[in-house]
């Protein structure tokens, strides 16, 4: 017992490992597949127009550097580095317009050609976004290009959180090299302005589903986290010590630990997990952030957002990612995996942001974390939305089922009521029953006893009017049991008119003999009515009747069976037997005309028979009579014309 | 109840007899005279009858239900209560199975029919005092679909039959059907000497105890009813 549980406590635990490193695994080749696809180096010009070499002039003094390079400092805009570049212009096109392509550079520019200012990349808001990789391209006025030997000059500015970096530079005709901007542009601008556009119209359906939906809060922090992200997408940030908005700048610095913060606790409720208790804390350094960019100088800001924000997204990434694949093993559903995954996915990409601006992976310090999270963000959107569209669905078929339950319901209800009703008729029928009785009782049953009373009184003379009494007795009786509800068992009825036949027979001295052949006796006919009951028991009356009165039997036997058709239940018989002398009958079946009572009784019978559709069958020898009565396998509705 | 030797009593067989029609009354008594078999008190009223009644009771009390000054439902429940060993009969016109319910109800163990031949009738009332009580087919009929009815539809008397085992319930229906105590004793798996007893519990299970006065009242009023 005990080993047993160990086993399979011990293959439960090896499932969980084997679930375990199957979604590792999964992720790695996630991770790996995002390394592979980082390392493709985004749309660049022709290598013949590329600027690999500078004359770094600084504080420091001049030196020669290769590009791409990386400028130390975190703060130059006092003090700018100046990049010499020389470049060479064939002579034979000065016709073509040329250019200068800036593919990546943190945090601005001032380009000069031969001396003259060109692009100042301060003035373009988007260039000022070091998380959005833009590109700079500038033409070069004609008249300032040399044939042969130019000189170019950038001045890097360089702003904190970040130092200077500055990419290989392309001079060239404007042709060639625009096709590499207007990519890089589509790339990390365009596509990154159509995510925020689909998360703003997301953060506004999800705010109006939470207003609407209290009771599930996913929706309202989504929103929140994607109303952030909208704001900080779209409102421009000016260069540090520039702007009167340094408060609200503070803001959307803040916003990426804000974020993960709310996609944290996103993920807790979209799970249906308990939150930590003090997850609230989670928001604490994001606001810590908004405050001293409220209050504290600018610089501190930019302290404060180094030491707190990368810990404070990296802790929630982490978390993040731990939490859905706890959930992932354990649940083993696809939408934990595909969260997973996607959650996987922002984190390669932030972890080769981190190592990008700590200059641990040397490359073109292309950001693209925060496209990644846009992307996952309007992933779960859609999620979202097709949940709620599935959920709707839900809510219309169960409507249809509720309805065909309703319907249901009313056929069940119209049943019963017609079986209610069928009952009330039943009712109806037993209590007229028992009124009818209770008046013959009364009356006329009371008076018939009374004349039978004095019949016997009034000696010889008085025999035939007590048996004519005590035979109006017999039929009152038969009518009232032919009227009881029998529910098609004939049996019932015939059970009674033994008795009285019985009663009848006895002083007479005749024997009566009750056989059931089969063991149930007669088939029972749902269809059957008392007029049927009547007609058959007047039919046995008639024919036993006729035993004592005109055979002179001494016994009597009254056979019942159940004879098998060739399909279905099978049919009824009544068989009457008795001993007595028989008498002679026409061949036509009917009995001779020299015994005129009973061939009266005998075409009585017929018409009987007849009228239910049963058929009559008589037999008669010197050795006794036989009537046998073979019913329908359905008694008709309406009474049948003699044949 | 008397001792039986031979079917024959040791002594003649004391029956008080209630019926208030006179030719019938006299009917009866005639089916009854033989003197060393039956010794027939006759009653033609209630009060008539409860005096009577006597210290001791009858042996057998045979009794029509409408009386002048009461219903007889009354006599055989007093009877029932005051002499436990006392057969009590009705004495019905048709033999419906209102009146006779009812009287079973009160403790009667069958009935005899105005109408039916002396022979039948003394025959009866000796079975009786042996122990035979007579069913008829149409009052098994009626028992065993009260069985069936579901409580409440059920028209007036409410008989209550969930006292009943299934053997007794198979006796009836083959009472009902018309068979002989033999066949019927056979089909189950029965002595044939059983068979009364059987239908002696029978009645006995479905009287009710009088000694509750408001189902007596129910009893009542379903009986004007009637």
């Amino acid at each position: 017992m005990t080993t047993e549980v160990a086993d399979e406590a011990s293959s439960t635990a090896w499932d969980w490992i084997y679930r375990l490193s199957g979604y590792v695994l999964m992720q790695a080749v996630i991770v790996v597949i995002c390394a592979l696809l980082l390392r493709q180096s985004p749309p660049e010009p022709p290598a013949r127009y590329r600027l690999t070499e500078a004359a770094l002039v600084d504080a420091t003094g001049e030196r020669v550097v290769g590009l791409p390079h990386h400028y130390p400092s975190r703060f130059t805009l006092n003090d700018p580095p100046l990049y010499h570049l020389r470049f060479e212009r064939p002579a034979g096109e000065a016709d073509q317009s040329w250019s200068v392509f800036l593919p990546r550079f943190t945090n601005g520019v001032e380009v000069a050609v031969n001396g003259a200012v060109i692009l100042d990349s301060r003035r373009d808001p988007e260039a000022n976004r070091p998380d959005r990789n833009t590109p700079q391209i500038a033409a070069i006025p004609a008249p300032l290009l040399r044939d042969g030997a130019n000189l170019l000059t950038v001045r890097l500015f360089v702003w904190e959180p970040l130092t200077g970096f500055l990419d290989r530079l392309y001079v060239g005709p404007d042709d060639d090299l625009r096709p590499a901007y207007n990519r890089r542009t589509l790339l990390f601008l365009t596509l990154s302005v159509v995510f925020s556009s689909w998360q703003a119209i997301l953060a506004v359906i999800l705010g109006i589903m939470w207003l609407k939906r209290r009771h599930e809060p996913a929706y309202g922090i989504l929103a929140a986290a994607m109303a952030i992200g909208t704001v900080q997408a779209f409102v421009s940030t000016p260069p540090v010590g520039q702007s009167l908005y340094a408060g609200l700048n503070a803001l959307f610095i803040a916003s990426a630990p804000l974020e993960s913060a709310f996609v944290l606790v996103f993920v807790f409720l979209f799970l249906g997990l308990k939150l930590p208790r003090h997850a609230a804390a989670i928001f604490i350094p994001g606001l810590l952030i908004v405050a001293i960019g409220l209050y504290g100088n600018p610089h501190l800001v930019r302290r404060s957002y180094l030491l707190l924000g990368p810990p404070t997204v990296g802790f929630c990434l982490v978390t993040t990612a731990i939490v859905i694949a706890r959930t992932a093993i354990s649940r083993r559903d696809i939408v934990s995996l595909f969260l997973g995954s996607a959650v996987t996915v922002v984190m390669s990409c932030w972890i080769h942001d981190m190592l990008s601006v700590l200059n641990i992976l040397s490359d073109r310090r292309i950001f693209i974390a925060r496209l990644s999270y846009s992307a996952l963000l309007v992933a779960i959107g859609a999620g979202l939305t097709w949940r709620f569209a599935r959920a709707l669905n839900e809510v219309d078929s169960f409507a249809t089922r509720l309805v065909g339950l309703v319907r249901e319901a009313e056929d069940k209800l119209r049943e019963s009521f017609a079986r209610e009703e069928e009952r009330t008729r039943a009712a109806a029928l037993a209590s007229e029953r028992t009124r009818l009785m209770r008046d013959l009782h009364d009356g006329l049953g009371g008076q018939l006893v009374s004349i039978v009373a004095l019949s016997e009184r009034s000696g010889r003379d008085g025999a035939q009017i007590g048996e004519a009494a005590r035979g109006a007795l017999r039929d009152l009786r038969l009518v009232i049991d032919a009227m009881d509800d029998i529910d098609g068992d004939l049996m019932l009825a015939l059970g009674s008119w033994r008795e009285r036949i019985a009663a009848q027979l006895r002083p007479h001295g005749l024997a009566l003999d009750w056989r059931a052949l089969t063991p149930e006796g007669l088939p029972v006919h749902p269809e059957l009515r008392p007029w049927h009951v009547i007609q058959i028991l007047r039919l046995l009356d008639e024919a036993v009747t006729n035993a004592v009165k005109h055979a002179g039997a001494r016994r009597i036997t009254v056979s019942l069976e159940t004879i098998a058709g060739a399909e279905g239940p099978g049919h009824g018989r009544i068989t009457i037997e008795d001993d007595g002398h028989g008498f002679a009958l026409s061949p036509d079946g009917e009995a001779a005309a020299s015994a005129p009572k009973a061939a009266r009784g005998l075409s009585n019978m017929r018409k009987r028979a007849a009228s239910c559709g049963a058929r009559l069958e008589l037999a008669s020898s010197p050795a006794g009579t036989r009537v046998r009565l073979d019913l329908p396998a359905r008694f008709p509705a309406t009474e049948q014309a003699a044949r | 109840m008397a001792p039986v030797s031979d079917g024959q009593p040791t002594s003649a067989i004391r029956v008080l007899l209630v019926e208030d029609d006179a030719p019938t009354r006299w009917r009866l008594h005639d089916a009854l005279a033989a003197p060393a078999t039956f010794a027939v008190t006759t009653a033609a009223t209630l009060a008539e009858a409860r005096a009577a009644l006597g210290e001791t009771g009858p042996q057998v009390l045979l009794t029509d239900l409408q009386l002048p000054d009461g219903h007889g439902v009354e006599l055989i429940r007093e009877t029932r209560q005051r002499f436990p060993q006392t057969e009590i009969m009705v004495i019905s016109i048709l033999g419906d199975e209102e009146s006779v319910i009812s009287a079973i109800m009160v403790g009667a163990t069958g009935y005899i029919l105005k109408d039916a031949f002396p022979t039948d009738i003394a025959a009866t009332v000796r079975d009786l005092v042996a122990g035979h009580s007579p069913i008829s087919a149409s009052i098994a009929r009626f028992i065993v679909r009260r069985t069936q009815a579901q409580p409440g539809r059920s028209p007036q008397p409410a008989l209550n039959t969930t006292r009943l085992t299934p053997r007794e319930i198979d006796i009836l229906w083959g009472i009902a059907k018309g068979f002989s105590y033999a066949d019927i004793a056979a089909h189950l798996g029965l002595s044939r000497q059983t068979v009364p007893g059987h239908i002696k519990s029978i009645y006995r299970k479905l009287e009710v105890n009088t000694r509750g006065e408001a189902v007596f009242e129910a009893l009542q009023q379903g009986l004007i009813k009637l």
